[in-house]
């Protein structure tokens, strides 16, 4: 990491979150079946930082971001938030470290609750965290974080039904904002909003991070937005890291083939770009129950060999402040196959 | 490279689908909603039309009137004529022998366009003996076929599965082999790949770009995605509160838009060569409501370049550009 970089807020260490199912496995031993969710991520997020996780549906980065919070206990490994592990903490010392840790979700309707008032909900934070707080105070800090978040302060007597997708996710914007955290996880926030409301909610984010200095991990599949919206990015897999780099090294030289199959993906818009020239990527991602041995994404890879199915690669360090995990990555691209552009 | 259909409306291209006049409308607790008003396009053999727009812009509800799917509160006026033939309105006989046939559809959500009791196999060989009176044998071999075509691996084994059995992806393909079974004339997928990711949207588009080629299908692309558009269209049509306000040749909707709608959408939507540094220009304001549209230009309480005409005047869609079409009073002005 560069000296301009501030220090570490979040340590997040070799975090693994497997859920068990019911039933056993068919194979030798017939131990319990269990979905490997998070398998060993470790990653650390600075003051005023946002980090991107990319990946694929059921690539485990919304159960990463809920385990940081502690929303659902992780498996093993340690989240230490201004040095202390959230991981051990005890009940009701978590919750007082919650109120700087919050979260948005992706369909703000049904993370409101649909019988109170928009404004009972952003105040809702401040009656449990600040139950002295009287009244009148209250409700002139809602007023207020109406106005910042692009909302109108008379519309708090409002019930959620009678707000458009864009307006609601202001309201839980204005709700995770209320109690002033230092860490929001943002797990698809705009992916369900129309598309000219998804850059107003962005640039809302954007400003809210501006003038507060707040943490942001940012989930997405999206990563035209990823890029906009973030200054280093996670790329997840089967719930390993993939790739961790800066943005622009990331998306200028990706060096996982994961990576680069991902930001090939992409639809330009630009009718340049034909579909039908896409590099495809066959195939789709294993399940994350008894996951397959190796690199996980040897059986999708176009440059998959031989100890990619044997030796899972260990995330390295690539000296210029990014790590990746991929045998062959010093391995320049023009000397190793490409995904190949098919008819 | 892909050849790209030459475009404009009066070409000798067979018109597969002509709408014109089109209206739908609900009846609501409310009062009357115009979900669309006005509509006209057409769809030849061989080209892909691109219907931009985002919820509530009457895309939708657009091809749900014209295949006879409304919901029972809403009723259409106006005509679509495919090859020839009224759809709208047309007795439940002729449209049944339409759908599924002739005319295909892709749905957004390709758990509700599969029927969760039958197996796959089951449901693709009845589409076959229903539409065109296949034997079990012969029907098997077609549908093992089209399930190679959109590269559903071990597709043998597949046919025995049910919906729920397959992840996102696999369904959306098997949709895709289900619509193309019959050699479509024409295929209308609505937001087929919103709900996938990005690698296998691009899987999905492909096989949207390889079925237009090598059938000759006229493809209508339904999608609030701009980028799914450009790569796949020879001609995009901008939908907004229910009325066309921009149609024309993808080339000349990414590179000269006219109306402020496309040029707001088309600069609110991140690429990425956007550079990050730069806040993004987003459009102010919300769709209007349907139930309370105003007098004039619908998008005029959002526009950047509103004057006074806008507001009392709805402007009609013109063609300023040969086979580019705008709906703005003040589009042209240089």
């Amino acid at each position: 990491m560069s000296a301009t970089t501030p220090a570490p807020l979040l340590e997040v260490h070799d975090l693994t979150v497997h859920y068990a199912l019911p039933g056993r496995s068919r194979f030798l031993g017939g131990g319990k079946l269990r979905v490997h969710a998070v398998d060993g991520v470790s990653f650390d997020l600075g003051e005023g930082e946002t980090l991107g996780i990319v990946g694929e549906t059921g690539c485990g980065k919304s159960s990463l971001g809920r385990a940081v919070l502690q929303l659902v206990r992780p498996t093993a490994g340690s989240v230490r938030w201004r040095n202390r592990d959230l991981c051990t903490l005890p009940e009701g010392e978590l919750r007082e470290v919650r109120r700087e840790l919050q979260i948005i979700f992706q369909d703000p309707l049904s993370s409101l609750n649909p019988r109170m008032t928009v404004g009972e909900i952003v105040a809702e934070p401040l009656r449990l965290h600040q139950p002295g707080m009287p009244a009148e105070e209250r409700q002139r800090a809602v007023a207020e974080m109406f106005t910042r978040v692009g909302l109108r302060p008379d519309m708090t007597s409002r019930y959620p039904s009678e707000f458009s997708g864009g307006q609601a996710q202001r309201v839980s914007i204005a709700r995770a904002m209320i109690l002033a955290p230092r860490l929001i996880v943002c797990d698809e926030p705009v992916s369900a909003l129309d598309v000219s409301i998804q850059a107003q909610v962005c640039n809302l984010l954007r400003d809210l991070q501006r003038e507060t200095g707040i943490s942001m991990i940012f989930i997405s599949h999206d990563l035209a937005i990823v890029r906009y919206m973030c200054q280093r990015v996670l790329v997840m897999y089967l719930g390993q890291v993939m790739e961790l780099a800066d943005r622009d090294a990331l998306f200028d030289r990706p060096l996982h083939p994961y990576s680069r199959a991902l930001i090939s993906a992409v639809p330009r818009a630009d009718p340049q770009h034909l579909v039908a020239e896409i590099p495809v990527l066959d195939g789709e991602m294993p399940s994350p129950i008894d996951p397959p041995g190796g690199c996980p994404f040897h059986s999708r890879c176009p440059q998959a060999i031989p100890r990619c199915i044997s030796t899972r690669p260990p995330l390295e360090d690539t000296g210029d402040g990014r790590k990746v995990a991929c045998h062959r990555w010093r391995e320049p691209p023009g000397s190793v196959p490409q995904m190949t552009r098919q008819p | 490279m892909v050849q790209r259909q030459p475009v404009g409306p009066d070409q000798t291209m067979s018109r597969l689908l002509a709408v014109t006049g089109l209206n739908v409308r609900f009846r609501t607790e409310g009062g009357a909603l115009d979900a669309v008003s006005d509509l006209g396009f057409a769809v030849h053999a061989g080209e892909c039309l691109g219907i931009v727009g985002e919820s509530g812009s009457g895309k939708s509800q657009t091809f749900l009137a014209i295949l006879g799917l409304l919901a029972a509160n809403g009723s259409a006026t106006g005509s679509a004529r495919f090859d020839g033939q009224e759809l709208l309105n047309a007795p439940p006989a002729s449209m049944n022998e339409l759908r599924g046939n002739r005319i295909a559809m892709i749905f957004q959500d390709a758990l509700s366009g599969l029927t969760p009791t039958m197996r796959i196999g089951e449901q693709m060989v009845e589409v076959l003996a229903v539409h065109r009176g296949l034997g079990a044998a012969e029907a098997r071999r077609r549908v093992l076929e089209v399930l190679q075509i959109v590269r559903i691996p071990d597709a043998q084994r597949r046919l025995r599965a049910y919906p729920f059995e397959l992840s996102g992806g696999m369904r959306q393909r098997v949709m895709i082999a289900l619509a193309m079974l019959c050699n479509p004339d024409l295929l209308i997928a609505d937001e087929p790949t919103t709900a996938l990711d990005v690698t296998v949207q691009a899987q999905v588009l492909k096989l949207l770009a390889g079925l237009k080629r090598h059938t000759g299908s006229g493809i209508v692309l339904i999608t609030h995605d701009l980028a799914v558009v450009a790569g796949l269209s020879d001609r995009v049509m901008i939908m907004y509160a229910g009325r066309a306000v921009e149609s024309g040749p993808v080339r000349e909707i990414f590179s000269t838009p006219l109306h402020p709608y496309t040029i707001g959408l088309l600069r609110s939507v991140p690429g990425l060569e956007h550079d990050p540094a730069v806040e993004l220009p987003t459009i102010a304001g919300q769709p209007p409501d349907l139930a309370r549209l105003p007098p004039g230009c619908p998008f005029a309480a959002r526009c950047g370049r509103v004057i006074d005409r806008c507001l009392t005047d709805l402007p009609p869609l013109r063609e300023l550009r040969p086979g580019h079409l705008a709906a703005c009073h003040r589009a042209g002005e240089p």
